[in-house]
C-alpha cells in the first residue's frame, strides 16, 4: 500500500507546517513537565540505591504489574468484544438500552468498584450472605486483596473502552469480505476468526492501550486492594517514607515500560490500515432467534449485574440512607459543582491542546510526529500523585503567580488525560481519507478554510469523543485532586475519599451516586454522536 | 473556533480566583478525620467569630505538599493523627515554635522539645479479645500475638497504617530490633495473608468470634461497644508486668507552620484546643485521652495514669519510622 499521506504533504506551505509542529512541541512539551520532574529526582539516586531499588522490589513489582495488565487485558476482551459482537450484529429486544448498559460502567471510578466489592463481599454483606446461603463457609469467602480482585475489578471498570471501539469497528466493517469469505465456504466461527477478528485487531489494539495505560497508572483500585504494582510502591515510597527520589526512579521505570509498550502498539497498528470505501454496504444486523435473545441477554445482563447493577443498588440504598437522615446540605451540590466545573473547563482544554499534536502527526508521519505523540502520553502512565508533585514543584519555582487557584489543579488533570484526546482525535484523523481534504485544497480552500470547512467538521465525532473522555476521567480523577485542589475546595472524588476512609458510607454514597448522574449527559452527547456515524443504512 | 478566546480567559480568571480567605481566618491542613475535628472547631469559631477552613488529606501527604509549597502555602496550621508525621515536619523546619505558655499544662512527653508541636489526644495500642473463646484470658502481651497456636486466629491491620507503624516502632524501640523482627514473622504466620484495611473490621470480626483476639486502638473497641453493647469483647492493655514494655501510646497534635501570617490567630486556636473545654471536646469525641494533665477521659476507658505506657519519646515515631519500615520491609508483612 503507497503511504496516502505523501503526496499531500508536498502540497503544504512548510512554513504552516513547522508553525503547527511548533505548537504541537509547545503542548508536548508543558505535558512532559512531570516526567522531567521524574528525570530530576531520579538522576539524585545513588548507583547504590538503584542497585537497591532493582533487588528489593523492581521483580516483584515487575510481575505484578504485567500480570495485572495483561489479565485486564483478557478479561475487557472477553467482555467487551463479545458485547459488541452482538449488540453490532444481531437485532433483538433491547438492543439500543443494551448499548448504554455496556457503557454505564465508565461512570464509576476504581476506587469506588473496589470499595463496593469489598463491601459487598464481607461476611455481611450481600454477595457474602449469598455465599454462605449457598452453602458456603465465611473462611472461603473469595478473597479479593489479590491479583484476582484487582483483574476483577479492573476489568468492571474497563471493559466499556473495548466495547465501544470493537462496535465501532464493527458497525463499520462492510459485508464484501465476509459474503467473499463465506461464498469460499467458510463456517461462521472461520468467517469471525480469519476475516472479522484481524479487522478489529486495530479497534481493539487501540482500546487495549487505553485499558492498559489504566491499568499501569491505576491508583484507586490497587490502593485499596493494597496490591502491590508500580503506582501503589511509589505512592508508599512517597508517603510512608517521603522517599520522593526512589518513587521518581520507579516511576520512571513505569513510563519506560509504558512507552514501550505504546510503541509496540502504534507499531502494530501503523502496519494496518484499513480503509472502507463508504459505498459499499455496511453489514445489517441479522434479526436474532428467541433461543439467541435469551443468551445474549443472560450474557448481557450478567454483565450489567456485575459492572452497573450491584455498584448502582449499593449507592442507591446507602443514599436513601443518608437522605433520610437528611444528611444531604447545601455542601453536598458544593461538591458537585466544583467537579462538575474542574471536569468541563479540563476538557475542553485538553481537546483544544490535543488538536496540534493529531493535527502535527496525522499530516507529517515522521519520526518526529510519533516521538511528540508519545511524549503526550506521559500523563498516563505517570501516576497521579507523581505528576501533582511534578505540576507543584514546577509552578512554585517558575510560575507562582499561578499557584492558589484552580490553575494547577487544571494543568495536572489535562496533561493527565491528554493522551485520551490525543488518541481520540488522531483516530479520527487517521480515518480521515486524504482524498477528501486534498479535494478541499484543489477547490480553492485555504489551508484555515480547509481546515474550518473540512477537517474539523469532519473529525467532529472525533473531538466530541475526545471531550467527553476526558470530562469523565477528570471527574473520577482523585490523586492528583487531592494533592493540588485549592485550600477547601472539594470535589466528589474527594469526598467519597473523605468519607470512605472514615467509613461513613452514607456519605459516600450519594457522592458516588452524583457522579454517575453527572456523566449521563456527556455520555448521551458521545452516544449520539455514534449512533449518528454508525446507524446510517 | 471561535470559542477558544473565551476558554483561556475564563481559564484565567479561575487560575486568578487565588483563595481568598478572609483576614480573620484560619487554614488547617488536617490529616484527622473531619467528623472528629469539625465539632470542636465550631466550638471555636462560635466563641471567637474566627473562621477556620479544614482542608482534609492524609497526614503524610499535606505535609509533603506543606514541604514543596514553602513560604508559598496557605496553612496556617498542620493537624496530624501520628506524632511521627509532626516530629517529621519539625525536622524539616516547616513549624514555628509556640509560646511555651501555651503548652506548659501538657505533658512534655506529649508535645515536641522545641515546642513545635503539641500533641492533643493521645490512644493506646491495646488487645481486643473475644470474651467467650478459648483465649479470653490467656493474652497479656502484643507478643503472645506471634504465638503458633493462634495461628488463623489473630487480626492485624496491613503494614501501611500508621497507627500500626507507631505501634511496631515503640515495640522495636521498648523491646530491640530482633525482638521485634521475630514478633513479626511469627505475626505474618499467624495472619495467613489476611490482613485488615480497617481497625473497626478486626474488632468485628473479634466480636463475631471469626478471630480470638486483634491489635487495634482502644476507642475501636468502644465505638463497637456502644453499637453492640452484648458484643462478647474485652480489652487487654498488655505488657503490664514489672518486665512488661507496657502500652504503647501516640498522640494526635497540632502545629503552627513556619510561613503562616497569622500566627496570633494560629495560637488563639491552640490555645482553645489545649484549654480545659477544648481537650476535653477534642479527645471525647473519639475516646480519646485528653493530653492535658488532669482532664479525664471518658469514663468506660482505663484511666490514664492506671496503667504503665511504654517509655519512648513521641519524637522517635518520626526519627525512627524509616527503620521501622525497613523492618517491616525485610519481614515482608502483607
Amino acid at each position: 500500500m503507497p503511504n496516502p499521506s505523501l503526496p499531500f504533504v508536498r502540497t503544504l506551505n512548510p512554513v504552516r507546517l513547522n508553525s503547527l509542529g511548533g505548537l504541537a512541541s509547545g503542548v508536548v512539551l508543558l505535558a512532559a513537565v512531570p516526567l522531567l520532574f521524574v528525570i530530576y529526582n531520579s538522576l539524585q539516586l545513588s548507583t547504590q540505591q538503584w542497585l537497591g531499588l532493582w533487588s528489593s522490589r523492581l521483580p516483584e513489582l515487575l510481575w505484578n504489574t504485567l500480570s495485572l495488565a495483561v489479565l485486564v487485558a483478557v478479561g475487557c476482551v472477553v467482555l467487551g468484544v463479545s458485547s459488541a459482537w452482538w449488540i453490532a450484529r444481531r437485532e433483538f429486544p433491547g438492543r439500543k438500552l443494551a448499548v448504554w448498559l455496556m457503557v454505564l460502567p465508565l461512570t464509576v471510578p476504581t476506587y469506588v468498584f473496589a470499595h463496593i466489592y469489598t463491601t459487598l463481599m464481607e461476611e455481611d454483606g450481600w454477595l457474602g450472605r449469598l455465599w454462605l446461603a449457598l452453602g458456603g463457609g465465611a473462611d472461603t469467602i473469595p478473597d479479593l486483596y489479590n491479583v484476582w480482585g484487582a483483574t476483577l475489578i479492573l476489568s468492571l471498570a474497563g471493559f466499556s473502552y473495548v466495547f465501544l471501539l470493537a462496535r465501532a469497528a464493527l458497525s463499520q466493517s462492510t459485508r464484501s469480505l465476509e459474503e467473499a469469505a463465506r461464498i469460499q465456504g467458510a463456517s461462521s466461527l472461520e468467517v469471525f476468526w480469519r476475516v472479522n477478528l484481524p479487522l478489529l485487531r486495530p479497534a481493539i489494539a487501540a482500546a487495549l492501550a487505553v485499558v492498559v495505560l489504566h491499568v499501569l497508572s491505576d491508583f484507586g483500585a490497587v490502593s485499596m486492594l493494597r496490591f502491590q504494582t508500580f503506582t501503589l510502591s511509589i505512592y508508599l515510597q512517597m508517603s510512608g517514607r517521603f522517599d520522593y527520589q526512589s518513587a521518581a526512579g520507579l516511576s520512571l521505570i513505569l513510563v519506560m515500560l509504558s512507552l514501550t509498550f505504546l510503541v509496540l502498539e502504534r507499531f502494530f497498528r501503523n502496519r494496518q490500515r484499513y480503509y472502507a470505501a463508504r459505498q459499499s454496504r455496511p453489514q445489517p444486523r441479522q434479526r436474532a432467534t428467541p433461543l439467541e435473545t435469551g443468551l445474549i441477554w443472560s450474557w448481557l445482563g450478567f454483565i450489567t449485574l456485575l459492572a452497573f447493577g450491584l455498584p448502582l443498588a449499593w449507592m442507591l440504598s446507602w443514599s436513601w440512607e443518608a437522605w433520610s437522615q437528611q444528611l444531604i446540605d447545601a455542601q453536598f451540590w458544593g461538591y458537585a459543582r466544583n467537579s462538575l466545573m474542574v471536569a468541563g473547563i479540563a476538557a475542553s482544554v485538553a481537546v483544544v491542546a490535543a488538536l496540534p499534536v493529531a493535527f502535527y502527526n496525522a499530516r507529517h508521519r515522521s519520526l518526529a510526529s510519533h516521538t511528540l505523540l508519545h511524549l503526550s502520553s506521559v500523563g498516563f502512565v505517570l501516576p497521579g500523585p507523581v505528576i501533582a508533585l511534578g505540576i507543584l514543584s514546577f509552578l512554585l519555582a517558575q510560575l507562582p503567580f499561578l499557584y492558589g487557584g484552580l490553575a494547577a489543579l487544571l494543568i495536572a488533570v489535562v496533561i493527565r488525560f491528554l493522551p485520551l484526546a490525543v488518541q481520540s482525535i488522531d483516530a479520527a484523523m487517521a480515518q480521515l481519507t486524504p482524498s477528501v481534504e486534498q479535494a478541499g485544497r484543489s477547490l480553492g480552500a485555504g489551508p484555515l478554510e480547509n481546515l474550518w470547512r473540512v477537517v474539523l467538521p469532519m473529525i467532529r465525532g472525533g473531538m466530541a469523543t475526545a471531550w467527553v473522555l476526558v470530562f469523565i476521567d477528570t471527574l473520577k480523577e482523585l490523586p492528583a485532586t487531592l494533592i493540588l485542589r485549592p485550600t477547601g475546595f472539594d470535589t466528589l472524588p474527594v469526598r467519597i475519599w473523605i468519607e470512605a476512609s472514615e467509613e461513613m458510607l452514607e456519605l459516600a454514597a450519594p457522592a458516588a451516586l452524583m457522579l454517575v448522574i453527572g456523566t449521563l449527559p456527556v455520555l448521551w452527547i458521545m452516544m449520539r454522536g455514534e449512533s449518528a456515524t454508525t446507524s446510517n443504512p | 473556533m471561535s470559542y477558544i478566546k473565551p476558554l483561556i480567559l475564563f481559564s484565567l480568571l479561575l487560575a486568578s480566583i487565588a483563595t481568598a480567605t478572609a483576614a480573620d481566618s484560619l487554614v488547617i491542613y488536617s490529616g484527622r478525620s473531619d467528623k472528629f475535628v469539625k465539632p470542636v472547631i465550631a466550638e471555636f469559631t462560635r466563641q471567637t467569630g474566627i473562621e477556620v477552613i479544614l482542608h482534609a488529606g492524609k497526614s503524610t501527604a499535606l505535609l509533603g505538599k506543606l514541604k514543596i509549597e514553602g513560604e508559598r502555602t496557605s496553612a496556617d496550621l498542620f493537624l496530624s493523627n501520628d506524632a511521627g508525621n509532626l516530629q517529621k515536619g519539625s525536622d524539616w523546619g516547616l513549624f514555628r515554635p509556640m509560646n511555651t505558655a501555651l503548652t506548659k499544662d501538657i505533658a512534655p512527653q506529649y508535645r515536641a522539645e522545641d515546642n513545635t508541636w503539641v500533641g492533643l489526644s493521645a490512644r493506646a495500642r491495646v488487645l481486643v479479645v473475644n470474651t467467650q473463646g478459648p483465649w479470653a484470658d490467656k493474652l497479656d502481651s502484643v507478643f503472645d500475638l506471634a504465638d503458633p497456636a493462634l495461628r488463623g486466629k489473630i487480626g492485624i491491620t496491613n503494614s501501611t497504617n500508621g497507627s500500626y507503624i507507631a505501634g511496631v516502632t515503640v515495640y522495636m524501640k521498648a523491646a530491640g530490633v530482633e525482638k521485634t523482627r521475630h514478633w513479626l514473622e511469627g505475626l505474618k504466620t499467624n495472619a495467613e495473608g489476611r490482613v485488615f484495611n480497617k481497625h473497626s473490621k478486626i474488632v468485628k470480626a473479634v466480636a463475631q468470634g471469626r478471630l480470638q483476639a486483634g491489635l487495634v486502638n482502644h476507642y475501636y473497641i468502644y465505638r463497637h461497644l456502644a453499637k453492640h453493647p452484648d458484643a462478647p469483647i474485652k480489652i487487654v492493655l498488655p505488657d503490664q508486668g514489672p518486665n512488661g514494655i507496657g502500652v504503647a501510646w501516640n498522640v494526635a497534635g497540632i502545629a503552627i507552620t513556619k510561613h503562616t501570617t497569622k500566627a496570633a490567630l494560629a495560637e488563639k486556636l491552640v490555645a482553645f484546643l489545649v484549654s480545659e473545654t477544648g481537650q476535653k471536646q477534642f479527645a471525647e469525641v473519639n475516646r480519646e485521652y485528653p493530653t492535658r494533665t488532669g482532664v479525664p477521659a471518658s469514663p468506660e476507658v482505663p484511666p490514664a495514669g492506671s496503667y504503665k505506657v511504654a517509655d519512648v519519646p513521641m519524637a522517635e515515631l518520626g526519627r525512627a519510622r524509616n527503620a521501622t519500615l525497613d523492618l517491616i520491609e525485610q519481614v515482608g508483612m502483607p
